[in-house]
């Protein structure tokens, strides 16, 4: 899960990165009561980038000014994505930037510190200039001056620059983060530091034993189960009990030239013992998708008790207007305990994965 | 990495409820299960199996474990991998899904500077058909014959045996590396121990587009692996579907680690270092075949 921008600046204001006077605006009335002076610079604040090309950052220098920006920022979507907020923040002149990320490299199998010497828009243009350094056994403040060392910081920039990322990295620690950055890292004229921008992406496993970060956050709900849409636009939905059989299972139903429109993992159910309810609540998410004909769910192996999942089934297949039919597959297990449970309902239950693609292909053309 | 079965074997979390159902599975296929290990639980038994609240405590018993199979919750997975490799076990395989990812580098870390294997998070685990199941795959999907399997899937691992078995292609060894972002042993770790194991002709490998598979993989197998591959990614054949993205940063896209790269660039650079490449998974037990004519009279 991502940070916006000024969540990112709080957690950077803990540990002592330096970052500017700033104010969060969440209408524009709020700018009447700005504390800090102008000039000031907008931000709109989106997870998406790009924000500053599409005008989600204008300077302002008095408050009629600031919100008519501040109307004009709230009502534009960056990439389709709307600012819940404005960080209103006060205008800084820089002389220099640089580039400074931790990354957890998941090849690797360690954090990678990552910098360049050109900062801002630069990095992109000139990805050759980033160096990195391998977080290899633990860390300490060496690590930090080599990467300052590889990026040519010399003088009293050296230590400056490395006393941020060791403040980095301990957020990064602390935190149980997958990615920060710091793009640009200002230097003005004068050689002091200011962190202008900052992205920072939580790790979703780790949240459950932060629950400070979960209330900056927000609650949002991590439980799967939840469709994903094809852009293409078939008529059949396609549930498994796992993620891999999920694309499996995909891949079976394109490899007959027929497209999805809809497919989502139930989870590995029998480590959880909810895959009863994760089906039932990924069907009824399949019917608001709409245009659905025909769901097909494939399983494979333990699924726990077919009475419960039976129980589940006969609710779903109860409601008014009908749902879409359901063809059943479930591979490795003793099929007989499965029609048992659900003999008396009107769904179609085979233990043979092409024979079940086969049986929802022709229902879907039906 | 040395991989060698010999000792006895423990579940640390026994207690979890899928600690204690994989307990019975594991004691019903004839792997030589001796402790269980489950804080605030010692002095009682399990199915006839001791619980302990410490892993020192099984030196009681007398036996030589080498294997520990960890049900314990996500949270307590490291330190549970740091006890067990503290008192010497050198195989750790870890069930439990959703370890926070720094957890498993600061364990990988540890498991290096030990020689220690380490499988999973979030792994079904492994099983040598007929002899030992550590984890919790379904045993009777398998069969026993020359096909190694390795795979980052849960269930699809099942249903891939299940093919297999079902074509008449029996397995040497099964083992799930579990989907998490940093697993305790990689794909190319495994496909070496396949390439050695004297059991296995053919090696069959199941990824899925999401994964983050090692970027040199296609170069390794083709340099260090003896032994024919096949490859089926699930998911391969899906245009347009939501894979998920990096924040946006200027960073170029290869350097983001949950960033994968093409499917269909991986599958290219596979097929050119020799490696069979499935497109479904009826192709797989076609494509083993090819590959080992000769094995076939099994």
């Amino acid at each position: 899960m991502d940070l916006l921008e000024y969540q990112a600046k709080e957690l950077f204001r803990r540990v002592g990165i330096p970052v500017l006077p700033a104010q969060r605006i969440d209408s524009p009335a709020d700018l009447k009561g700005l504390k800090i002076s102008y000039p000031v610079v907008l931000k709109s604040q989106v997870r998406v980038g790009g924000r500053a090309k599409a005008g989600g950052v204008r300077f302002v220098n008095n408050t009629i000014d600031a919100v008519a920006a501040a109307q004009t920022i709230f009502g534009l979507p960056i990439l389709g994505e709307y600012p819940q907020a404005i960080l209103a923040e006060t205008k800084y002149d820089v002389q220099r930037e640089l580039y400074l990320a931790i990354i957890l490299d998941c090849g690797l199998r360690r954090p990678v510190l990552w910098g360049s010497a050109q900062g801002g828009g630069q990095v992109e243009a000139d990805p050759e200039r980033l160096q990195k350094v391998v977080v290899d056994q633990d860390f300490s403040p060496f690590c930090a001056r080599h990467l300052g060392a590889k990026i040519d910081l010399q003088g009293p920039l050296l230590p400056a620059v490395s006393e941020i990322i060791v403040k980095m990295y301990r957020l990064f620690v602390q935190w149980d983060l997958d990615f920060l950055e710091i793009n640009p890292l200002g230097v003005d004229t004068r050689g002091a530091l200011m962190a202008l921008d900052g992205k920072v992406r939580l790790n979703d496993y780790a949240l459950g034993r932060h629950p400070e970060l979960r209330s900056l956050v927000g609650e949002q709900s991590l439980e799967g189960g939840c469709p994903r849409s094809l852009p293409l636009g078939g008529n059949l939905a396609i549930l498994a009990n796992g993620t891999g059989l999920t694309w499996a299972t995909l891949d079976q139903v394109m490899a007959l030239g027929e497209v999805p429109r809809c497919y989502a993992s139930l989870g590995d159910g029998e480590q959880t013992g909810t895959l009863g309810r994760t089906l039932a609540r990924s069907l009824d998410q399949v019917r608001m998708v709409g245009g659905v004909k025909v769901v097909l769910v494939n399983l494979c192996g333990e699924v726990g008790s077919w009475n419960e999942l039976g129980a589940y089934l006969e609710q779903y297949l109860q409601q008014v207007p009908p749902p879409p039919p359901l063809v059943i597959r479930w591979g490795g297990g003793d099929l007989a305990t499965a029609w048992q449970a659900l003999a008396s309902l009107p769904v179609r239950l085979t233990a043979s994965l092409e024979e079940a693609v086969e049986q929802a292909i022709a229902l879907a053309k039906d | 990495m040395k991989f060698s079965l010999k000792g006895k074997v423990i579940i640390q979390g026994i207690m979890e409820p899928l600690g204690q159902w994989a307990a019975r599975q594991m004691q019903a296929y004839g792997t030589p299960l001796v402790a269980g290990i489950s804080p605030g639980h010692g002095s009682s038994f399990l199915g006839g199996v001791p619980v302990f609240d410490l892993v020192e405590e099984i030196a009681t018993l007398g036996e030589q474990v080498d294997t520990s199979v960890i049900f314990s919750p996500p949270y307590e997975v490291l330190d549970a991998g740091l006890e067990a490799i503290a008192m010497g076990i050198r195989h750790l395989v870890i069930v439990t899904p959703r370890v926070p990812p720094l957890d498993m580098v600061s364990l990988v870390r540890r498991a290096e500077a030990t020689e220690t294997l380490v499988l999973g998070p979030n792994s079904p685990g492994l099983v040598i058909p007929g002899q030992t199941l550590l984890g919790i795959h379904p045993p009777s999907l398998y069969q026993r014959g020359f096909t190694g399997l390795v795979s980052s899937a849960v269930s699809l691992t099942y249903e891939v045996a299940l093919t297999l078995t079902g074509a008449g292609l029996g397995q040497s060894l099964v083992v799930g590396i579990g989907g998490d972002s940093i697993p305790g042993s990689t794909i190319s770790q495994w496909l070496q121990i396949l390439d050695e194991d004297e059991d296995t002709g053919v090696i069959v490998v199941v990824g899925q587009v999401e994964d983050r598979w090692e970027e040199h993989l296609a170069d390794h197998i083709a340099a260090t692996i003896y032994k024919p591959v096949v490859v089926y990614l699930a998911g391969h054949l899906v245009r347009g579907g939501n894979i998920s993205y990096p924040p946006a940063s200027p960073m170029p896209a290869s350097t983001y680690p949950w960033q994968p790269s093409d499917p269909q660039q991986r599958l290219t650079q596979l097929g050119q270092s020799g490696v069979l490449v499935a497109n479904c998974l009826q192709d797989i037990p076609h494509l083993v075949r090819q590959a080992a004519p000769g094995l076939l009279g099994e």
